[in-house]
């Protein structure tokens, strides 16, 4: 076969400079419907709801087949503040929107504000998590206390991880805000970290019900 | 090599002897599907291979500008959509006799496997299982030609496969599940009961036996037992 | 080109400053050079799941004898270089973690996906490079990490590539400690890396397209490369989350999989085989992708039924959630379960059967060029036929009861991966070669390579259908032990003797690789006259993939031999000049 292209390649020169990854030129793109950072992590909320499939899959399939739920001998678990804690979450979620709302706005002191109450509640459903734990360790619920035990510490430790990551997150969006570096124009930052905690608190409701009754 | 073992090793194209009463189903069916992959291996192939002859580059020649056909497209996807899905129905029922219903058992037995070995309990002179004159014997299986044998099948350790290759039966032994399997054998003789499932580095190796035999031999062969195990 | 690069200046990548030794071949972010350390690490990968096949293939024809040349090998792994049976058990368990997980896998997605996915829809880098080379080296600690488990007392996992519990839970029942962890370990990590791989890819797919590139002009290499990038995204994590509760079993006291707490053995498989079954396809969709490119361009043809392809691909994709049951007919598993699972299994032989058919539409009526990467293509076609054929036997539920666990599997195995996957591959290599390394591939050596690789290959795989026809059980160290298998013996040592042959014939391509590399001859822009965009830019392409401004593309990927064009094929950017002469 010959060696190079007979037809002359044509092309059309560079209209709009849009930036993508690492700041090549794209040329002649449109702009896409969802910025490419909205999208990542969207797709990566896809694999992460299959994680949790999977867990809470494995979770049910013991809960189901178990002659007694939650076995016996075995401490209850605090569902008081579970409650509690659980609109705590849900409330970090709201102040998140507010957030949100706040850096379209260009509102910078308030975004952040606002990212430091998220911030602060997340951290607060972590800590009362750890302090439950605690107490059901010491009233002998353990990793190894059958799937019951089991189940409980992977599932919920795994969201806990989740929020802790989340919360980690947050607390560099939060930085950025006090730096000066964020703004109605970088708002991008704000947004798709929200997207994350959303999934975050929206994954708890659905285990508090699951794993507390 | 042996001109013996040369035959005996032609011979072993084909399946080995079925001696079970599904056998010939499993059979019937692995020939069906041999017959229907072979035609469509050789239409396919042969197709292939006509038009690499016939389509070679060649000096002047050029392609045709062919994008597609959707008709002939409709037909081969329902063509071969029907042959499977009919495959499928086909071999329902023969599962079904084999692994779901299946007849009414006339001997019973527990067999448990461990790491490496298959323990086969016999009802003692009660007929029940269960009791305490039963006979627990290693890697021998004994069981009357012509009844319909139904056993528990359970393991000890990990996950083990009861395999007899002549009666063409496969089951899993599964840790904590009791699995309830039946097989009427039809020919008196002895046939190896390989496990087929990796169980640690004893795997290759565990083997037992199982011993068809005539209803007069298989009794006098349990009274022995039992008489040896008390 | 360098017209169009005077008339926007700067506007290529050329004007930034070239980055050293380190960012450009190391911690690179361009996904091509990403795409090459991809396939590199494949291929040494390869050879070390290359040479453990061939040590199990001496095993199982000389069982129990001592190894040529490998006295040197240690107690407990070897005695005087014969092979123990836990050294076999962890020797099938590796080759298979390998290849699957470390070959066909950084090749076909890794290596292929991020060197082509930006040039073919014509963008510039993929949408996250420093992603894009994260992914890459998370992929290479999970290889270190498999291959460090090589050197841990207990050697490495035993359990098999499956590791089914409650055998690959506790570590006494196969006697391997850390082996086993590590190489949960090891998948996880890899878990993580295809994790960030799959978000580039679909990330990079949906909006970095360039002007003109709708979806439906995607090459069919594309589709598939986002439809696995789909699949890889939602069957890791099932694996992760089985491989966690695993770790979990083997370290921290929990009965996940052991009945005695509680546990549920049969999980371990479910969770496995949801993941496991939309692997197999991850494996092929790709292989099938390349199929369609080489056999589209050397056939001078367009593909046969394009929009029928990709939406086989579609449905391969989607049946590939509902069979995974067909891995556990026999495992006490309620046996209705197994009847669903069989149908859902036979179906989805269409949407193959539906691909098989179009790729002998592409060549009917072509003007067929039989360089060594038609060959290849070709192959792939035939072999994938056989293991697509064999895989209905072990679909049918009752004759699967006789061959499940038997060599019929590993003939399957082998047909679909080896035959499919690896011959893709190899056709793959030699088409993008020119582009890749800016040299053509030899052809003579690569047409050597693909007639030895394809005879021994068939004659080591073939003969496992009759061993698996008379009950050879898989994963057996040694047949002799059996009675009813000694006479089968001859046949194992002929399918030995082929192995070797085929593992001595990959050294033809090794050898190819590294002479064309260095000394092949240099290749054009578009050596194959094909339509794609990666062939509108030079071989290699520069850093930013097109000197000026992007392609603009104005139809699809496989007018070869169109009415319209002067020549038999019309790139994609080029506007089809009947069309062009109407605009005026
Ligand atoms: C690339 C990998 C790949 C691919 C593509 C496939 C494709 C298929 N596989 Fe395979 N499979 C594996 C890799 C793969 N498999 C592996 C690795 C295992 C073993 C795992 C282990 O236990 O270690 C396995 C195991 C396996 C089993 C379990 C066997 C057992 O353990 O008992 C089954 C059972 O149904 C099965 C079925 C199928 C089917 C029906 C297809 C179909 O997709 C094939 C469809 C294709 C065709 C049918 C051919 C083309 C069609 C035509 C020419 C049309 C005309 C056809 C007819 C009318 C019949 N496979
Ligand atoms: C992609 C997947 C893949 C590939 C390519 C292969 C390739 C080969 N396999 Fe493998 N195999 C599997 C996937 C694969 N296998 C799987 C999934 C199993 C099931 C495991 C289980 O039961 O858990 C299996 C099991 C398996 C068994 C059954 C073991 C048992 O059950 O006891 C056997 C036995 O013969 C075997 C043999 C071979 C041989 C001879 C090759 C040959 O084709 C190998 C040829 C050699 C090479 C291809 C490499 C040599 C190359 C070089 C030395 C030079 C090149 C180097 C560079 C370029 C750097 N394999
Ligand atoms: Cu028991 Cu294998
Ligand atoms: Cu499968």
């Amino acid at each position: 076969m010959a060696s190079s292209t007979a037809i002359p390649i044509r092309l059309v020169p560079a209209s709009r400079g849009r930036q993508f990854g690492e700041g090549l030129p794209s040329g002649d793109l449109e702009a896409p419907i969802i910025s490419n950072g909205r999208l990542a992590v969207l797709i990566l909320l896809a694999g992460e709801t299959m994680l949790f499939a999977g867990f809470i899959g494995a979770f049910l399939v013991y809960k189901l087949s178990a002659p007694f739920w939650p076995p016996p001998g075995l401490p209850r678990l605090p569902i008081e503040i579970t409650w509690a804690n659980t609109f705590v979450l849900l409330a970090s979620g709201v102040t998140m929107n507010l957030a949100v709302r706040a850096v379209r706005r260009n509102r910078i002191a308030r975004l952040r504000l606002l990212l430091g109450i998220t911030a602060l509640l997340g951290a607060i459903f972590l800590a009362v998590q750890g302090s439950e734990w605690i107490g059901l360790i010491a009233h002998g619920l353990r990793l190894s206390s059958g799937t019951y035990g089991a189940t409980f510490y992977t599932l919920i430790g795994l969201h806990g991880f989740h929020v802790l990551c989340a919360v980690v997150w947050l607390m560099a969006v939060f930085a950025a805000a006090l730096l000066g570096r964020l703004s109605a124009f970088r708002r991008s930052a704000v947004e798709i970290c929200a997207i994350y905690w959303y999934f975050v608190c929206a994954v708890w409701p659905v285990l508090f019900y699951l794993v507390y009754f | 090599m042996e001109i013996a073992s040369l035959s005996e090793l032609i011979r072993r194209f084909w399946l080995p002897q079925g001696i079970s009463t599904y056998s010939p189903r499993i059979d019937f069916l692995f020939t069906l599907i041999l017959c229907i992959t072979a035609l469509v291996w050789v239409l396919v192939t042969v197709t292939m291979i006509v038009f690499m002859i016939r389509y070679r580059a060649r000096p002047g020649r050029t392609a045709a500008y062919i994008e597609g056909n959707p008709r002939l497209e409709v037909l081969w996807t329902s063509i071969t959509a029907v042959i499977l899905i009919a495959l499928a129905l086909l071999s329902r029922s023969t599962w079904a006799d084999i692994k779901e219903q299946g007849p009414p058992g006339e001997v019973f037995y527990k067999v448990t496997a461990k790491q490496f070995n298959w323990e086969i309990t016999y009802p003692g002179p009660d007929g029940k299982l269960g009791t305490s004159d039963d006979v627990t014997v290693e890697n021998e299986f004994h069981v009357p030609v012509n009844k319909v044998v139904r056993f528990e099948l359970t393991s000890k350790d990990v996950i083990h496969s009861f395999f007899v290759p002549w009666l063409r039966l496969k089951q899993d032994a599964v840790p904590g599940r009791h699995i309830h399997v039946w097989f009427e054998a039809t020919k008196e003789g002895e046939y190896e009961i390989p496990c087929a499932e990796l169980c640690g580095f004893g795997h290759s190796g565990m083997d037992g036996t199982l011993y068809v035999q005539s209803e007069a031999d298989y009794q006098r062969w349990l009274k022995k037992k039992y008489a040896e195990s008390r | 080109m360098s017209t169009a690069r005077a008339e926007v200046p700067g506007a290529g990548s050329t004007g930034r400053p070239q980055p050293g030794f380190v960012r450009r071949c190391i911690f690179s972010t361009d996904h091509k050079t990403i795409g090459k350390q991809f396939l590199f690490m494949a291929l040494f990968m390869m050879a070390i799941g290359g040479a453990m096949a061939m040590l199990m293939r001496w095993e199982l024809a000389f069982p129990e004898t001592p190894v040529p040349l490998m006295s040197w090998v240690p107690e407990p792994y070897m005695y005087g270089g014969a092979i123990p049976p836990n050294t076999y058990n962890s020797m099938f368990t590796m080759h298979a973690t390998i290849m699957i997980f470390f070959v066909i896998m950084p090749i076909l997605v890794g290596c292929f996906g991020n060197f082509l996915i930006p040039l073919m829809i014509g963008a510039r880098d993929m949408a996250f490079p420093v992603l894009n080379m994260l992914s890459f080296w998370v992929g290479a600690i999970a290889a270190v990490i498999l291959l460090a488990s090589f050197f841990v007392t207990g050697g490495p996992a035993a359990a098999g590539w499956t590791s089914y519990a409650p055998l690959s839970a506790v570590p006494i029942y196969t006697g391997v400690d850390w082996g086993q962890n590590l190489w949960c370990i090891s998948l996880i990590v890899l878990g993580i890396s295809s994790l960030m791989g799959s978000i580039n890819y679909i990330t990079t797919i949906i909006n970095m397209r360039t002007r003109g590139m709708t979806f439906f002009r995607l090459p069919l290499i594309i589709w598939a490369l986002f439809i696995t990038a789909i699949l890889l995204l939602f069957a890791l994590p099932v694996l992760s989350t089985a491989l966690v509760l695993l770790l979990f079993d083997r370290l921290a006291g929990t009965h996940f999989f052991l009945p005695q707490g509680g546990g549920e053995p049969l999980l371990w498989q479910h969770l496995f085989w949801f993941f496991g079954h939309p692997e197999v396809y991850i494996m092929i969709l790709p292989a099938m992708g390349i199929a369609s490119e080489v056999i589209s361009t050397f056939s001078r043809k367009p593909i046969f039924g394009y929009h029928a392809m990709a939406y086989a691909m579609g449905a391969i994709a989607f049946l590939s959630w509902i069979v995974w049951g067909h891995h556990m007919f026999q495992s006490g598993m309620n046996p209705a379960l197994g009847s669903g699972f069989m149908i859902t299994t036979m179906i989805i032989g269409v949407p193959s059967a539906i691909k098989v058919f179009n790729w002998l539409g592409t060549i009917y009526k072509g003007n067929i060029h039989y360089t060594a990467a038609m060959m290849n293509a070709l192959a792939f076609v035939a072999m994938f036929i056989i293991g697509g054929l064999s895989g209905i036997f072990m679909a049918c539920t009752p004759v699967d009861m006789y061959i499940h666990d038997t060599y019929f599997i590993v003939a399957h195995i082998h047909y679909v991966l080896f035959g499919g996957s690896l011959f893709a591959f190899f056709a793959g290599l030699i088409y993008w070669f020119p582009k890749m390394f800016g040299r053509m591939m030899n052809e003579t050596l690569a047409k050597v390579h693909f007639w030895i690789t394809l005879v021994a290959f068939n004659c080591t795989f073939f003969p496992m259908h009759i061993l698996g026809m008379n009950g050879h059980m898989r994963r057996i160290y040694n047949p002799l032990q059996y009675d009813f298998l000694k006479p089968l013996q001859p046949i194992n040592i002929f399918i030995s003797i082929s192995a070797f042959v085929l593992g001595a014939a990959q050294f033809i391509l090794l050898a190819n690789i590294i002479w064309s590399m260095a000394k092949g001859k240099r290749a054009g822009a578009n050596p194959w006259r094909a339509n794609s965009l990666e062939w509108t830019t030079s071989s290699p392409p520069v850093h930013g993939n097109w000197d000026g401004p992007l392609p603009v593309v104005h139809h699809g990927p496989y007018e070869y031999s169109s009415p319209f064009g002067e020549e038999d094929y019309l790139p994609q950017n080029v506007e089809t000049p009947a069309k062009a002469a109407v605009a005026g």
